[in-house]
């Protein structure tokens, strides 16, 4: 029996053949080989490893045409992987793409939706005029396929040709087979078409009205939304996000069919509804909107617990909702309590969430985050840790009752005396605090005898807003401090390398103090001021100053502008405008409203708002200041000075600590228009001198 | 919308890529790895959009990959794009089991057949894994269950643009059952004193159906929005109370339902019924959040003494608070010690503990903790005698982990799951199981 065994193995090893392997090399003329290989295995394996091949980078497109013959195959699965390599080439190398065309065009008539899909996808990306050409009549016989997965894909491609070849897409009409096909009876249909007519109203609003076709298929959205897939539901319910209700019953009604996808799974189909919902909410009568703004908070709240991107987002959108309904969120303050294991991050934002939220009026509450807050700032992360600081300052201005803001001070002098890198934030946070109670002798003894007793000050702090603070504090506590002038040499040391503010700082100081300094620190800043410094603020600050004390009667006006009260510091919060905070509540979970900048902004030059940081609002004030002094200098009407004056204040509220800086620079301000006038007018200098000492009282009556 | 996916190497370095759209260049994604770069050498903060000349990166961190997508347009929805990419990788997932860089260097062609079906042009179309599966010809090769080939020509299946769009047709199995598992996590924050700051259960109903054809399911549980009708005074005062021994029905208020899209919302909206054609096999039902306060499940005492540059000392005594007849499984107590602590010595009654230096942590495991019962256990370890430079204190808090089966925290239960398909009216059987666990932030505050 054997040998017949052996017989019939010989025999049938002779008669079967093995389809050759690829091997892992990827080498071009293997590949090649395995193309055009008699076996339908090896082929497609050599596809297979082709597309490996072009992922890690290589170049296979001279493998086109051998690819290519493998196109014509009933084989579903060989036939989209060429697809997958024409797709990709498609980009690349369109000029190849022509060899292809015969078979989109007849594949776009195959029974097998899922290949007339993949025909009309793949045409209508190649950018070859020649192709589009061929594109009309697949597409338009695609448009009305009885298959609505093929439609789906059908009034996308109309999308995408529209980006390739406007003019073409106009002129082949099926601009209207779109809009027709927002009353198709499939949902996805309608969900895909409303995308695609976004999208072309995005790259130009002429073709399409977009608004109009909204309106009038409000009722087809709200019917289609129960029946679709989750991505579809964004979609639609975006752009019912863009329609205006025509009267409040309708708002309502809108309200009311959307908010059961509040408690959909998905949470962008969560935040889509939210934003809905906000569009209308204006509209609505007061009576329900408290049942609705229940679910709101109910809603935003259960963001809280999906991935960290997600909530990421939403605490972004809650804090510009937040600003149009402050108290929606008020309960539930514990939700955005730090977890330890949140990304940094997301601790960041609800700290900002949770110091915006609390109810100012509820001091069980306040003391609550404010242990929260002592908490986090005992954690191990700088950047949280000076958030923290900076949402105990924040907290303490926003509750703004003296005991509290005491409170929150003594919470600051254990953490700095329990950490030692902390006294930068925590100077920065207590010159706050002072601010905003510039009458408590308690608090500003209590502040300056700790910074008193810092033993080399201008080491043991670091940032430039910090030393700004410490040397502003110097200035308007002098008595408060033992060794001052020691303190402020050391300051003076190094004054050629600080920054910015603490130049101003220091400078104003002096001036300041000049009569309780020795004569030579004075000479010696201004001097160091106005020849060794780059910031050419700092030079002018510093001249004008030097020209006010060398006048006649020198002692008064630096007096009077010294002894400007600045305004109490009263909200340490930024806002938004209202117009921004309208276009934002319109722009609800798009990536401009995670970062605050509304679309119509985005054309101007617009400072990061996020990455604003405290010496960014030097420079924005700066800037501000700059032109303001531009202005004056030409105008020898000092009273317009006064007109532009309270816009800049209400500017400055937004900056946190600079508000007397500012207000220093108000009054260096109108002397220094003065000044230049007065070279120009020697006579009536003493006249001059008087108007304008009295406008800088105007000025500072109008706070 | 997006312009562009890609997964991208730990170093941002892209692995594979699918661009929709031409309107970013294709070397975008080169300035992904620099920008991260520059941002962490920067700060630590590092948020999960970045921008670079108008072009916004946004990303997701799973295993050793970042997925990113690229877009142009900040109307782009980012809600949208950052759920797309958690499904994305959710649904490679259920293909290659693990998704990490390994794992997709190897499939390279089926990530792009899905990736060409799960968005087209940048518009997110269908997720469904179960649908997916049906016409998505390759074959991965680490495919947990490996998909019947078919031997139809693939094509998409019908139900796929239906209502149902989850569901194929013409599913038999022999035995109809239904699987429940009602699953309760529990996220506390504790002060060291045993104050309760913060306390939440999020809780999950995971259906595995094993039924033919298009069954109709009708869910009933004894939640207080979905039956108002029954009144009941019982507070929860935080007692993990009976379900079943209390004769009075106890009813618990659901906030932040959250349903799977196979439950009709609108139906559930006006007559708070769930019902529901569930898709075949695993997936989640339902999701609520509760923030009844709790009293603490596992409680832990604990005492650290630090004597320092010699020794600290870490008392730590756990309590089971539960009732007398539950258990809870593999409690794992972990305790924070400083970084250059050493030569740990421990004394203990019950399960067993060990030092995990690279979490500067001691882990206490109890494989089984009856309610009621309190265990202690000291530890000693060693400090060295030169203190380095003043390294800032870390201060992390005593993380729990535990498992109680057979009990909800919150009382919620199943008083019923009807099951009835009108075509085949088979019989079916469901089955509902409970079980409370530690939810990923059960922490005590140290002092």
């Amino acid at each position: 029996m054997a040998p017949l065994n052996k017989k019939i193995q010989k025999f049938l090893k002779d008669s079967i053949r093995v389809a050759p392997k690829i091997s892992k090399k990827g080498e071009l003329a293997e590949l090649r080989n395995g193309l055009v290989s008699p076996y339908p295995q090896t082929r497609k394996d050599a596809i297979k490893k082709t597309i490996q091949q072009m992922t890690l980078g290589k170049d296979v497109s001279s493998l086109f045409p051998d690819v290519l013959k493998n196109i014509a195959t009933n084989d579903v699965e060989q036939k989209k992987l060429v697809y997958l390599y024409v797709m990709n080439y498609a980009e690349s190398h369109p000029e190849l793409c022509i060899l292809a065309v015969n078979t989109f065009v007849t594949d776009a008539q195959d029974p097998n939706p899922l290949i007339r899909c993949m025909s009309i996808r793949t045409m209508s990306m190649v950018r070859v005029d020649k192709i589009l050409e061929y594109v009309e009549i697949p597409l338009r016989r695609t448009l009305q396929d009885d298959n609505p997965y093929v439609r789906k894909t059908a009034v996308i491609c109309v999308a995408k040709l529209f980006q390739l070849n406007q003019e073409l897409c106009i002129e082949l009409g099926v601009l209207e087979d779109l809009v027709s096909a927002l009353d198709d009876s499939n949902p996805m249909v309608v969900a895909n078409a409303t995308a695609a007519l976004t999208e072309i109203h995005g790259v130009d609003p002429s073709v399409v009205s977009l608004p109009k076709l909204i309106n009038s298929h409000v009722s087809q959205f709200l019917l289609a939304l129960n029946e679709c897939t989750e991505w579809a539901r964004i979609t639609i319910l975006g752009a019912l996000a863009d329609y205006s209700a025509k009267d409040s019953l309708e708002a309502q009604d809108i309200i009311d069919r959307v908010s059961a996808h509040l408690q959909h799974v998905n949470p962008a189909v969560v935040l889509a509804t939210i934003k809905v919902i906000i569009r209308n909410l204006p509209q609505i009568q007061q009576q329900n909107f408290k049942a609705i703004s229940l679910k709101l908070s109910s809603a935003l709240v259960s963001i809280m617990s999906t991935p960290p991107e997600m909530q990421y987002v939403a605490l972004k959108n809650i804090r510009i909702i937040l600003e149009k309904y402050p108290e929606l969120l008020v309960k539930e303050l514990r939700i955005f309590y730090v977890k330890f294991n949140d990304p940094l991050y997301v601790k960041l934002e609800k700290i900002d969430i949770m110091v915006r939220l609390v109810d100012a009026t509820n001091l069980k509450q306040c003391n609550l985050l404010l242990t929260e807050l002592k908490e986090y700032a005992m954690e191990f992360e700088p950047e949280f840790v000076s958030k923290s600081i900076q949402g105990i300052t924040q907290l303490a201005i926003k509750y703004s009752g003296e005991k509290f803001v005491s409170k929150a001070l003594d919470d600051l002098l254990e953490l700095v005396d329990r950490t030692e890198n902390l006294k930068d934030d925590c100077c920065i946070a207590m010159c706050d605090l002072l601010r905003h109670c510039p009458t408590n002798e308690k608090i500003a003894s209590d502040i300056c005898a700790l910074l008193n007793s810092w033993a080399v000050p201008e080491s043991s702090l670091i940032s430039d807003a910090a030393k700004c603070n410490y040397i502003w504090l110097m200035g308007h506590y002098p008595e408060k401090f033992t060794d001052l002038e020691g303190k402020l040499d050391q300051m003076i040391e190094n004054f050629v390398q600080e920054e910015c503010m603490t130049q101003a700082s220091i400078l104003m100081t002096v001036v300041r103090l000049h009569t309780q300094l020795p004569g030579s620190t004075l000479q010696n800043v201004l001097e160091m001021a106005t020849t060794s410094v780059n910031e050419i603020d700092i030079r002018d600050m510093a001249m004008i100053y030097w020209r006010c004390l060398s006048m006649p009667n020198s002692d008064t006006l630096v007096d009077q502008l010294c002894k400007s009260v600045a305004p109490i510091f009263e909200n340490a919060l930024d806002n938004f405008s209202t117009e921004t905070l309208e276009k934002l509540l319109n722009e609800l979970s798009t990536i401009s409203s995670i970062y605050f900048r509304p679309q119509s902004v985005r054309a101007k030059r617009y400072v990061l708002r996020q990455n604003i940081v405290r010496g960014k609002r030097m420079d924005e004030l700066k800037d501000m200041a700059k032109n303001e002094i531009a202005k004056n200098m030409n105008d020898d009407v000092l009273l317009d000075f006064g007109d532009d004056e309270p816009k800049t204040s209400s500017s400055g509220n937004v900056s946190s600590n600079l508000l007397d800086d500012l207000d220093d620079i108000f009054g260096f301000n109108s002397t220094g228009a003065t000044t230049s006038s007065e070279t120009k007018d020697m006579q009536s200098s003493t006249n001059k001198m008087n108007t304008s000492t009295t406008n800088t009282q105007d000025l500072l009556n109008l706070f | 919308m997006a312009s562009g996916v890609y997964f991208c190497d730990i170093k941002g370095k892209p692995i594979l890529s699918r661009r929709y759209r031409d309107d970013i260049s294709i070397s975008a994604i080169d300035n992904f790895a620099p920008l991260l770069f520059e941002l962490e050498e920067e700060s630590s903060v590092i948020p999960p959009c970045l921008s670079h000349r108008d072009v916004q990166y946004m990303f997701i961190q799973h295993e050793d990959l970042y997925v990113v997508a690229i877009s142009t347009s900040l109307q782009t929805n980012a809600a949208q794009i950052f759920t797309f990419l958690h499904k994305l990788v959710a649904v490679l997932g259920d293909y290659l089991k693990t998704v990490e860089e390994e794992s997709v260097r190897d499939n390279f062609v089926i990530i792009y057949e899905l990736l060409d079906e799960m968005m087209d042009y940048g518009i997110p179309q269908i997720t469904e894994t179960k649908m997916l599966k049906q016409y998505i010809t390759q074959k991965s090769f680490k495919l947990v269950k490996a998909v019947k080939k078919v031997k139809a020509v693939a094509r998409p299946p019908t139900t796929l643009t239906n209502s149902v769009s989850w569901r194929a047709e013409g599913i038999t199995y022999k035995k109809n059952e239904a699987f429940l598992d009602m699953v309760e996590s529990v996220n506390m924050l504790m002060t060291h004193q045993g104050q309760v700051l913060r306390s939440e259960i999020i809780g999950q109903v995971k259906v595995k159906s094993r039924l033919s054809g298009m069954p109709d399911l009708k869910l009933g549980i004894n939640d207080r929005g979905i039956f108002s009708k029954i009144t009941s005074d019982v507070v929860n005062d935080g007692e993990p109370s009976s379900i079943t021994s209390g004769k009075k029905k106890l009813n618990v208020e659901l906030e932040d339902l959250k349903f799977h899209q196979c439950v009709r919302l609108s139906k559930f909206e006006n007559e708070k019924i769930i019902t529901f054609i569930p898709p075949d096999g695993d997936f989640e039902l339902m999701s609520y959040r509760l923030t009844t306060p709790v009293k603490p499940l596992i409680w832990c005492d604990v005492n650290v003494q630090v004597h320092s540059q010699s020794r600290i000392e870490i008392h730590c005594r756990a309590k089971a608070q539960i009732k007398k007849k539950t258990i809870a499984n593999n409690v794992e107590i972990l305790i924070p010690v400083p970084d250059d602590a050493d030569t740990p010595s421990f004394k203990y009654s019950h399960g067993s503990i060990k030092w995990v230096p690279e979490k500067s942590a001691i882990l206490w495991k109890i494989r089984s903790f009856s309610g009621g019962k309190e265990y202690s256990m000291a530890a000693q370890m060693g400090l060295p005698s030169i203190s380095g430079n003043e390294k800032p204190k870390f201060k992390r808090p005593v993380q729990v982990k535990f498992q109680i089966p057979y009990f909800t925290t919150s009382g919620i239960n199943v008083r019923y799951l009807k099951i009835t398909e009108p075509k085949l009216q088979y019989k079916s059987y469901p089955w509902v199981r409970y079980i409370t666990q530690s939810g990923d932030d059960y922490t005590i505050r140290l002092n």
